[in-house]
């Protein structure tokens, strides 16, 4: 293993034990903050794996997030106690009563036009599976379509940016089944195999820690095979890979399904930690900010990525204190991205990267003269 | 045995025009093939319409009996027809190290590929490719460090590693120096028995050094075939450069 490849597993593994560690060094009312950084940094993984490694820049990631954030929250939504007090003996969402028709049956079978969706959503595992399942499906069929087409570049870009300011217009419309603008809220604490992850305590800190860490292991993985060498060729030169025999669409949508996944499991964490839904996750500057966390981060660099995205926000929360800043610090983070862009196109990652490489293409210029010293000294004697 | 190569009567249209008008022509089984013409001639064309790059509108495409009309590029390459381009192409990204092995990579689909390495017979090849190519100190360097020459090279390397059939060469030799020139018909020779080739080539010295038979195209259709010495002759193909680069 070359000196370069060390550093780099290195840093993944300090990253990883430093997330573990933050618990002891703060309050459960910062843990809750940092439950929601870290969930960013899994934003950051996502973006960097289509934007860094495919080359495909989505401007409508929210979607994936809306919809994993979504499914889960339906779920949390039936399983919280109000929707348990409406005066059936099955669960249902307040707002639906508030919503629906004088005569309507009070069954979420009937209640409102649609309401009948809900109903495998009393399983939480539903829920979670389908949080995973939905982005990776509405990904697999969107990136068929546009990547047989042959679409690239710019257009990729504005056709997930339509895309996601069309799912969040229909979200706010179908108000009696969405709960439109206000999106869902009160939500029940999750709940697997009878443990409880309340948002304000350790363990959703250590349910996010432990799922960005499986996430960044496992994009790293991929990132290692020979998939993702040849899903960087397509990158390249697109003509070249296919004659030599590549099926091009079907890289460029396999990694942008792995990529809209893990964006829906960031969408559920979110909903676990900040216990609310809403229309504003499928908001275009959501979409934009997340490819700008990963622009600075360096977008061929998954850990980069995700520290950019982490340190961003922790950076506008501390930030947000100081009033007077509130306002510049959109100034500032905006002037950043221009000069990142500018002078540092492939982020603060790249930087480190280089360095790394640099480090150690000296150890190995060192190795060699103490080689050829070495091989002196023998011919001497 | 079936001809490696065989195209009958395909045509490419491009509106009213006719770049390809028709061609037909045979490649045995490791043979190496010349096609020569004046600018604009449709050698480049022909290449498209056998890799897929755009679709016949007419004809058949044949490589060892099995036909490969109008398939996509990737299952033609698949099927055996590996191609070097006019301009050179190459993943400009990625090492000299990793062009290769990417070539090496067989399996078309995404899920055969998710392993780590090439297996170590892959991998040994790779590094015979970067000493055939003699780009062996720069195979850590990005791609798009090479010289033009390298650019080329590298190229041919990949397709060394492909191990396709077919072999289609377009102008491998295009803005070399003599030197350089040499080092590629070294390249090629190595590809040569194993593989049957089709190459595009303008340099006369370089093509009679390779070159077993000769086809001549021009304005989109065949106007002689055969060996070296009878093309020299022949009238229609003087006729058809006179006026024009005048290489004959
Ligand atoms: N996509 C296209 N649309 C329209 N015309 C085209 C297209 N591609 C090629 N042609 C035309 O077809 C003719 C043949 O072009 P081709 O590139 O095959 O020539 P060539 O023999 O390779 O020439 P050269 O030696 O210059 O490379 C030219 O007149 C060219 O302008
Ligand atoms: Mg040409």
């Amino acid at each position: 293993m070359g000196l370069e490849r060390k550093i780099q597993l290195g840093a993944y593994a300090l990253f990883i034990v430093a997330l573990f560690l933050v618990p002891e060094f703060s309050d459960e009312f910062w843990l809750n903050r940092a439950s929601k950084y870290l969930v960013y940094g899994m934003l950051g993984v996502s973006i960097a794996l289509t934007w860094g490694y495919a080359g495909v820049l989505s401007l409508g990631q929210g979607l994936f997030f809306g919809i994993g954030a979504y499914m889960l929250a339906m779920s949390l939504k039936l399983a919280s106690p109000t929707s348990l007090a409406q005066g059936s003996d099955r669960p249902i969402p307040d707002f639906m009563l508030w919503n629906a028709e004088p005569d309507a049956p009070v069954e979420l079978c009937c209640i409102t036009p649609g309401s009948y969706l809900w109903l495998p959503f009393e399983s939480v595992s539903f829920g979670m599976l389908m949080g995973v399942l939905l982005p990776a499906v509405v990904a697999g069929i969107l990136g068929t379509i546009v990547f047989k087409k042959r679409i690239s570049g710019v257009f990729i870009s504005i056709i997930t940016l339509a895309l996601v300011l069309l799912v969040r217009l229909v979200v706010i419309d179908l108000q009696p089944l969405t709960n439109g603008f206000n999106g869902l809220t009160d939500l029940a604490f999750l709940t697997i195999a009878g443990f409880e992850f309340d948002p304000y305590s350790r363990s959703t800190y250590y349910l996010c820690a432990a799922s960005l860490a499986l996430v960044l292991i496992a994009a790293r993985l991929l990132a290692d095979t020979r998939a993702s060498l040849i899903l960087q060729a397509i990158r390249d030169d697109q003509q070249r890979a296919r004659h030599l025999g590549f099926n091009v669409p079907m890289y460029q949508t396999f990694f942008f399904v792995v990529s809209a996944a893990i964006a829906g499991y960031a969408g559920m964490l979110f909903v676990v930690a900040s216990e609310f839904a809403s229309p504003t996750f499928m908001d275009l500057s959501f979409s934009v900010a997340m490819v700008v966390w990963a622009a600075v981060g360096g977008r061929s660099s998954l850990l980069g990525a995700c520290i950019g995205a982490i340190a961003i926000n922790w950076i506008e929360a501390e930030v947000s204190e100081t009033a007077a800043l509130v306002e510049a610090w959109k100034a500032i983070i905006g002037l950043i991205f221009v000069l990142v862009v500018l002078f540092l196109p492939r982020g603060l990652g790249g930087v480190a990267h280089d360095l790394a490489a640099r480090l150690a293409r000296r150890q190995s210029r060192k190795a060699a003269a103490a080689g050829t010293a070495g091989a002196e000294v023998k011919r001497h004697a | 045995m079936p001809s490696a190569l065989r195209v009958e009567n395909v045509t490419a249209q491009f509106g009213a025009f006719k770049a390809v008008d028709s061609v037909s022509l045979s490649v045995s089984d490791g043979e190496l093939r010349v096609l020569l013409g004046a600018n604009g001639a449709g050698k480049t064309t022909l290449m498209d319409l056998i890799s897929g790059r755009i679709p016949c509108a007419e004809g058949d495409v044949q490589v060892y009996g099995r036909t490969i009309t109008n398939w996509q590029e990737h299952r033609i390459a698949s099927a055996g027809v590996g191609r070097k381009f006019q301009i050179p192409s190459v993943f400009r990204n990625l090492s000299v190290r990793k062009n290769i092995e990417v070539a090496r990579c067989h399996s078309q689909s995404v899920f055969k590929n998710l392993r780590f390495r090439l297996p170590a017979a892959d991998r040994r090849r790779v590094d015979d490719v970067l000493e055939l190519t003699g780009l062996q100190d720069s195979a850590e360097q990005l791609a798009a460090h090479l010289s033009h020459g390298e650019t080329q090279w590298l190229e041919l390397g990949m397709l060394v590693a492909q191990d396709p059939k077919v072999v289609l060469l377009d102008e491998p030799t295009a803005g070399m120096t003599q030197g350089e020139t040499s080092k590629t018909a070294e390249i090629i020779k190595r590809l040569r028995g194993d593989h049957s080739i089709v190459v595009i080539e303008h340099d006369m010295g370089f093509v009679r050094e390779i070159a077993e038979v000769i086809t001549v195209m021009h304005l989109g259709k065949v106007i002689a075939e055969g060996p070296v010495e009878q093309i020299e002759k022949d009238p229609e193909v003087r006729a058809a450069y006179l006026g024009s680069t005048g290489i004959l």
